[in-house]
């Protein structure tokens, strides 16, 4: 089966600024995809080329076989829509938001009802669908928003960080219905979020995006993989290349190197390769350490400190998930 | 299908706006009926205010200011009760229709008692503004026709009682002649002369300029507070378009729109039509409770002449109010400068463009930039069709000039428009 997404090289600029720098993926059909990035990553500009909303500045995609540019009206048919913003009608009923849209994608009489009916059901607001969205909580108003995206039986669905602000009941219908849909309705959904376990949770696949760039493109497990087993960052008053090369050789141990210095603190001069050690023995550097064995790691660890007399600034054990994959890959946290 | 289904909805979320629609229909009414009732008050406060008020003003210039048949005349016209004359000099005279203070004026000609006397005929000057007040304009050729009428026959009447009366003295045989029925037969023919041959005629001259009516009555000033209220809060409804696709941008509904599968100017329609809808319905609120609450009230009466005129005047005034609801969008960024440019724009340009008070009771600079809003044109078109009794061939210029601006704004609104 061809895929129901292909991405390539895909290039969008506001000016001088370049928000998404060539990305290129594809996306089975009846896959759960994951864009994984802080905010400002690139996701939601991604997702609004992919949609029609804007059109890329260069590099091309295929939805359904149809090219996102010339053929975007096929595209919008076979495209649904939850964005990150809650795009209701908060004075009218939920119903009368789904119905609505339903009516924007051409539905009309007892299909519309019956269509309606169905996704309300499958975000589990029957029972409130004529009450007024401005009266819901977060947590139901955001699942007003995935019904409004459902109700034309998109064959690609995205879904736009659909879980911000909303209550943890609220947040695990969504997840449920997310499954449902793809298990029981086969329907392809692109989720992107910066919240890590979610995407854990869901996604076959997942992209992880920084600055523009897809930096990792794989299954979850092989991308957790990458750290083997696990990572600790240790803050150390005092380090050369010997230490490095003992902390690299203790058992349980595969690699020590210096993670680089803050932009605010690396000298101006410096532009590749490992951060000189600072001409100050206070100054603190942080050694990342990658393990095959993180809990024997940093047993091994915490003795040769103390033998080689080595004062522990800080000390920060990452297991082995997507959040550590991207501090691995990125140097800084999906949440800054 | 997919634009009715936005303005429906759109519809839909307005009538749910309480606020919204206080702003639209309620708010125009209490203007309507504030300025209405105050002004009412005004011209119908007491019965000698009433009964002063209702009196025509009637300029004369009187050039035989010794003549005893110029002063009849002027004495039959004030005694009639309908009009009040006022002596001006000629000059006065002139300059008071050139600066709009009258809409008429009567020139009583040098000659005029003498030729009467000698019943000779003699030609009264009414000398008229183009756009002056017809009703009043009609009432006023009214009671001077009549008090013509009347002092021609009363001077040929006697002229002739007179005539025979010397001839009887002249002629003591002939008495017998001048019997009653020989009198009343000779009154006959000189009334019926009269009224065929009249001693005085009056000519009617058309002043160049052409300008609005000043004299107001209290009917007058209801045709113009309520089309001045509704020209004002039809162009008021083109801030709730700007703010409609604000709100459907800062919530994000507008990027889902774009993200289906309906095109721009579906989309663009699907939001204008709404206020067009609106803007008509404003209209016909406006208009209906006017028409129905104002006589009962008291404070005057509220007609349509020519249905078809005012139709069509409100569908375009409704165009020119939507088109400028894009601008207004295309322009604004954020919920303030919405309310900046409406403020502005709306209101200043209403109060500019003779909403509240008729522009031609405005200083003459004032006038001139009326012409450059839109709600000027409106405000004519609507008070020549209420007011001065024009149909649709006389404000088609005014039509013209609203679809120019319905033109430019929708122009710069739609290349200035950010869909993103």
């Amino acid at each position: 089966m061809p895929p129901i997404l292909e991405v390539d090289g895909l290039v969008k600029k506001f000016g001088d600024f370049e928000a998404v720098k060539g990305v290129s993926f594809q996306v089975e059909e009846g896959e759960v995809f994951g864009l994984l990035g802080p905010n400002g990553a690139g996701k939601t500009t991604t997702i609004s080329m992919l949609t029609g909303i804007i059109p890329p500045t260069s590099g091309t995609a295929r939805i359904g076989g149809y090219d996102i540019v010339k053929e975007s009206h096929k595209v919008k048919k076979l495209n649904g829509l939850v964005p990150q913003d809650l795009a209701l009608y908060q004075t009218l009923s939920a119903r009368a938001n789904v119905n609505f849209f339903g009516r924007i994608y051409g539905m009309r009489g007892r299909e519309l009802k019956e269509r309606a009916d169905d996704v309300l059901s499958i975000v589990g607001l029957t029972e409130r669908a004529n009450g007024t969205v401005e009266k819901f909580s977060g947590g139901m108003k955001r699942r007003v928003n995935i019904a409004a995206g459902l109700v034309h039986q998109p064959r690609l669905l995205f879904l736009d960080e659909p879980t911000v602000g909303v209550d943890p009941q609220s947040r695990n219908n969504i997840f449920e219905s997310v499954m449902r849909l793809n298990r029981e309705r086969g329907m392809s959904i692109i989720y992107t979020s910066h919240y890590m376990e979610e995407v854990e949770l869901l996604c076959s696949r997942v992209a992880i995006i920084d600055q523009g760039v897809i930096i990792a493109m794989d299954t979850v497990k092989n991308l957790i993989a990458i750290l083997g087993g696990g990572v600790i960052q240790v803050g150390l008053r005092q380090v050369d290349d010997k230490i490095l090369a003992d902390l690299a050789a203790l058992p349980a141990v595969k690699s020590a190197s210096l993670m680089p210095l803050p932009v605010a603190s690396a000298p101006a001069n410096v532009e590749e390769g490992p951060a000189p050690l600072p001409a100050l023995e206070t100054a603190v550097r942080v050694v990342k350490i990658e393990c095959e064995n993180s809990q024997q790691a940093l047993v091994n660890l915490i003795n040769y400190l103390n033998d080689a007399n080595l004062t522990i600034a800080s000390l920060e054990t990452l297991e082995p998930n997507l959040e550590s994959v991207f501090l691995h890959l990125t140097g800084k946290k999906l949440r800054e | 299908m997919r634009i009715w289904s936005i303005t429906t909805k759109d519809l839909l979320v307005f009538f749910k706006d309480s606020g919204a629609v206080f702003y639209l229909f309620v708010l125009p009414l209490v203007f309507v009926f504030l300025f209405t009732g105050l002004l009412a008050r005004q011209f119908t406060g007491s019965e000698e205010a009433e009964e002063e008020t209702e009196k025509i003003t009637l300029v004369v210039v009187n050039l035989d200011p010794d003549g005893q048949g110029a002063k009849d005349l002027i004495a039959k016209l004030n005694d009639a009760g309908v009009v009040k004359t006022v002596l001006y000099s000629q000059e006065k005279a002139e300059r008071a229709l050139n600066r709009l203070e009258t809409g008429w004026y009567l020139t009583i000609p040098a000659n005029f008692s003498s030729d009467v006397a000698a019943q000779k005929p003699v030609t009264l000057d009414m000398t008229v503004h183009p756009d002056a007040n017809p009703e009043d304009f009609q009432a006023t050729q009214n009671i001077i026709a009549s008090a013509s009428r009347d002092l021609s026959l009363e001077t040929q009447i006697l002229a002739g009682l007179r005539q025979m009366g010397e001839m009887q003295a002249n002629s003591p045989q002939f008495r017998e002649a001048f019997s009653p029925e020989r009198l009343i037969r000779q009154a006959k023919e000189q009334f019926e002369r009269s009224r065929t041959q009249p001693l005085i005629l009056v000519k009617q001259t058309a002043a160049s300029s052409s300008k609005g009516s000043q004299d107001m009555g209290a009917s007058d000033w209801v045709n113009a507070s309520v089309a001045g209220f509704t020209v004002m809060f039809v162009f008021l409804s083109a801030q709730g378009t700007a703010r409609s696709i604000y709100d459907e941008k800062r919530d994000g509904s507008f990027r889902r729109l774009l993200a289906a599968p309906i095109r721009k100017p579906e989309l663009l329609a699907g939001k204008l039509l709404p206020n067009f809808l609106l803007a008509l319905l404003q209209v016909l609120v406006i208009f209906g409770a006017g028409m129905l609450l104002l006589p009962i009230l008291g404070w005057g009466e509220l007609t349509i002449p020519d249905p078809l005129s005012w139709a069509v005047v409100s569908m375009v005034i409704a165009l020119c109010s939507t088109s400028l609801g894009i601008l207004i969008a295309s322009l604004a960024h954020t919920d303030a400068q919405i309310s900046g440019y409406s403020t502005v724009i709306l209101w200043i340009a209403g109060m500019l463009g003779g909403s509240f008070i008729p522009t031609f009771m405005m200083p003459e600079f004032l006038q001139s930039i009326a012409r450059f809003v839109p709600h000027y044109w409106a405000n004519q078109a609507f008070y020549d069709i209420l007011a001065r009794g024009k149909e649709i061939g006389d404000v088609i210029p005014g039509i013209a000039a609203m679809l120019v601006f319905t033109v430019i704004f929708f122009g710069i609104g739609l290349w200035r428009f950010d869909f993103d």
